[in-house]
């Protein structure tokens, strides 16, 4: 029986695309190559564009049901588990370091998704101010965040450069590189999980040929890096971003508290008391 | 036109004694400057010059960042309860001698006494009470042990609230272990200068704060220091654009404290008077030299005549004049510079049609001094509907639902501040939500509290300074 080997495409809105301008790149897998999307910039445009709707939906959404979706897709790599492992394996990666990885890409999961309704419990507060007003810091996701993923060949990596600003509400395009195969597999669980269309989208490509037109994007409202940049990279970004004070994360924490608070704003509500 | 007459009434400036030149702070003493170059620092009230500064070049900032490096090996050592000890004294010494700051604050920067005395200083001492808490507290403050100072911190404030700006950003950076490059606004170095006077007073150990004056090019070279780890700057967009473009290719930490154009939205079930009251103190504190300035008015179309008939006999009993007479609501335009820009938008909303109300009163003829100023019939389009005014200008635009008025409120790239005045609970709240803005201030306006964080939304810049997130603003925090 002829054997059948799976097309990886972007993942964006819902559907999985190839690049419009028809352009592939090659991963070299240890058995297999694969011809991936080489991202466009009209490629980015348009998950840029989707991000922005898949933001509004997310935020529809309440918290609980965020973090019941964000479970449900934990429970699909789990399920999908042995086919995971078996890539890590053609990436090179040992079967006990392949099992490990994605045993902790299953706790990741877990554990954002039961922050996604308990984090502004914990970074925000009301503030004791000295007078008669009720004063409280409210949190808010920062909006649509671009997030480069380490080179790093793990799934748990992976997931930990989208999940982050995802738990807090924003809505992510994960973008990756040599890794691609892995982000584009996840794609289609992360299909599986009732995550509203847009919310995040997966490009594969050389960030090389994107990175100006993301940095200069003004409906992207956040970078955050957690592949490693050479200097003259992160020079041209930042100085893009500049032009509409856009935040960069230069490899930001991947876990803990302090993964999710790149990604929020600080909204301090005044109100006076009185009878 | 005024009803009532008022005595003058007027603080003495006998109590500051200002000296005719003034060197760089660091190394723990005053020090001439390198540049041999010294700039005047003039009285805006009375164009007289108060005081000759020095212009910090490349080896004045190198060597106060050498000072704050020195600083840092001490003061990274020293005991947390020992650094909140000290930032406390500063907080009792600066309330003991608050009187002789808020003249001088209201001399260098022209700022009504009452505002200075009133507002200014007693914040002043209150953010250095509140961040002195905290220096020993860190550890619980964000759930995790593992927070690091930056190092060396270079601050660069600006002219609108010289001394409030320099505790927002001294007393948190001290407290959380950083030592500190401070760099105060052109036009009002004073109240900085006698600060540092009080950091030998308390024994602060030498290069833990460090001063350097200057103009422009001085915060250049301190933003381009290689020994600066981190830069926290208020003032303009265009200076933040600058900075975070100059900081491009290093890995610094940068908090920014940018430009606003504030709207502060009336719904037409608000108690009017004291809508009127807050849109007042929203635009016309200061000055209107403020970056959350409430300088865009929205009122619900069906209130709009009523509320502008109102606000026009309210602001016709601002008194404008001397800021040491304890009776001025309005003081002096911080710089001949800034009048200019002032003049010019107003000019050009004139031009671009909008309808110009301007109270009637008379300006010392010394001095640099602008009407409270009214704008209707204004189209959003107009410059002085988008652009940032820094003075006391408002600009009205209406509304006729809560959508709209969001979407005209967010209708900018400035995200600092809001207003929203309503009787309504739910409709707060619902606006509130759906504000692009890092402070939002309901039935109410222009309130500060070391404990409550501000800053901004989009090109308002990053970062919080107050309160407990104000920490971040100056910690490495990994879990």
């Amino acid at each position: 029986m002829t054997e059948i080997k799976k097309t990886y495409k972007n993942y964006v809105g819902g559907s999985y695309v190839r690049s419009e301008s028809g352009k592939t790149f090659t991963v070299e897998l240890k058995n297999q190559n694969y011809e991936l999307p080489l991202t466009s910039k009209k490629d980015l445009r348009d998950a840029v564009t989707s991000s922005k709707k898949g933001y509004e939906s997310w935020n529809k959404l309440t918290e609980y049901n965020r973090t019941q979706i964000l479970y449900r897709l934990s429970e699909m790599i789990e399920g999908n588990k042995e086919s995971y492992i078996e890539l890590l394996q053609e990436h090179g990666l040992t079967k006990a370091a392949a099992t490990k990885d994605v045993d902790n890409a299953i706790d990741t999961v877990v554990w954002y998704a039961g922050l996604a309704d308990k984090w502004e419990q914990v970074t925000g507060n009301l503030n004791p101010v000295a007078g008669d007003y009720f004063n409280i810091s409210h949190q808010e996701p920062i909006g649509v965040v671009f997030t480069l993923n380490s080179s790093d060949v793990s799934i748990d990596k992976t997931i930990r450069s989208f999940l982050p600003a995802m738990t807090v509400g924003c809505s992510v395009i994960s973008f990756s590189e040599n890794n691609s195969v892995i982000s584009l597999k996840l794609a289609e669980d992360v299909n599986n999980s009732d995550l509203p269309e847009g919310t995040l989208n997966f490009l594969a490509g050389d960030f090389s040929k994107i990175i100006d037109d993301v940095s200069r994007h003004v409906e992207v409202n956040a970078l955050a890096l957690y592949g490693k940049l050479n200097k003259e990279n992160l020079k041209t970004i930042n100085e893009n971003a500049s032009t509409s004070v856009k935040r960069v994360f230069n490899l930001p924490s991947e876990e803990g508290l302090s993964s999710v608070l790149p990604f929020i704003e600080t909204k301090t509500v005044w109100h006076p008391k009185g009878r | 036109m005024n009803s009532w007459e008022y005595s003058e009434s007027i603080e003495s400036d006998s109590i500051v004694s200002i000296q005719s030149k003034y060197g760089h702070y660091y190394d723990g003493g005053f020090t001439s400057p390198k540049s041999k170059e010294y700039l005047k620092t003039v009285s805006p009230s009375s164009e007289e010059v108060l005081s000759s500064i020095s212009i910090g070049n490349e080896k004045d900032v190198d060597a106060a960042v050498n000072s704050a490096k020195e600083g840092f090996k001490v003061w990274s050592k020293t005991k947390p309860i020992e650094r909140a000890k000290y930032l406390y004294k500063l907080a009792r010494l600066i309330q003991e001698r608050s009187r002789e700051f808020a003249v001088l604050e209201s001399l260098d920067g022209g700022k009504p006494i009452k505002e200075s005395r009133d507002f200014d200083l007693p914040q002043v001492a209150a953010n250095f009470f509140y961040f002195a808490g905290w220096a020993d507290k860190l550890d619980i403050s964000w759930g995790t042990k593992e927070m690091k100072p930056y190092g060396v911190v270079g601050q660069i404030i600006p002219w609108n609230f010289p001394l409030l700006m320099l505790a927002w950003k001294v007393a948190p950076a001290l407290a959380t272990g950083n030592t500190v490059v401070l760099k105060p606004a052109e036009t009002t170095p004073l109240s900085a200068l006698l600060f540092a006077e009080l950091c030998d007073e308390v024994g602060l150990p030498k290069g833990v704060f460090n001063l350097v004056t200057g103009d422009g090019s001085t915060g250049s070279h301190l933003v381009n220091h290689e020994g600066v780890s981190k830069i926290a700057f208020t003032g303009s967009t265009s200076v933040g654009k600058y900075i975070q473009n100059a900081t491009a290719d290093r890995d610094i930490g940068l908090t920014l404290e940018l430009g606003g154009k504030a709207a502060n939205i009336i719904y037409n079930d608000a108690a009017i008077d004291q809508a009127v009251e807050g849109v007042v103190n929203g635009i016309f504190f200061n000055q209107g030299h403020v970056c959350c300035a409430g300088s865009r008015l929205l009122l619900q179309e069906d209130i709009h005549d009523e509320f502008i008939n109102k606000l026009e006999k309210r602001m016709q009993t601002l008194r404008v004049g001397n800021p040491l007479d304890k009776n001025t609501d309005i003081g002096a335009i911080n710089s001949k510079e800034q009048l200019q820009k002032i003049t010019s938008l107003v000019n050009e909303g004139v031009k671009d049609g909008g309808q110009l109300f301007q109270i009637e009163c008379e300006l010392p003829t010394k001095g640099f001094w602008y009407r409270p100023s009214l704008f209707t019939n204004v189209q959003p389009s107009y410059n002085i509907a988008r652009e940032e005014i820094f003075g006391p200008v408002l600009t009205t635009l209406t509304f006729r639902t809560p959508e709209e008025a969001v979407e005209i409120a967010n209708n900018t790239e400035y995200g600092l501040s809001a207003g929203i005045w309503t009787d309504k609970g739910s409709k707060i709240l619902w606006t509130a939500d759906r504000l692009d803005a890092g402070v939002v201030w309901a039935n109410t306006f222009n309130k500060f509290d070391p404990s409550s964080p501000f800053g901004g939304y989009k090109e308002s810049g990053f970062g919080r300074e107050g309160g407990r997130h104000g920490l971040l603003s100056y910690l490495k925090v990994k879990s």
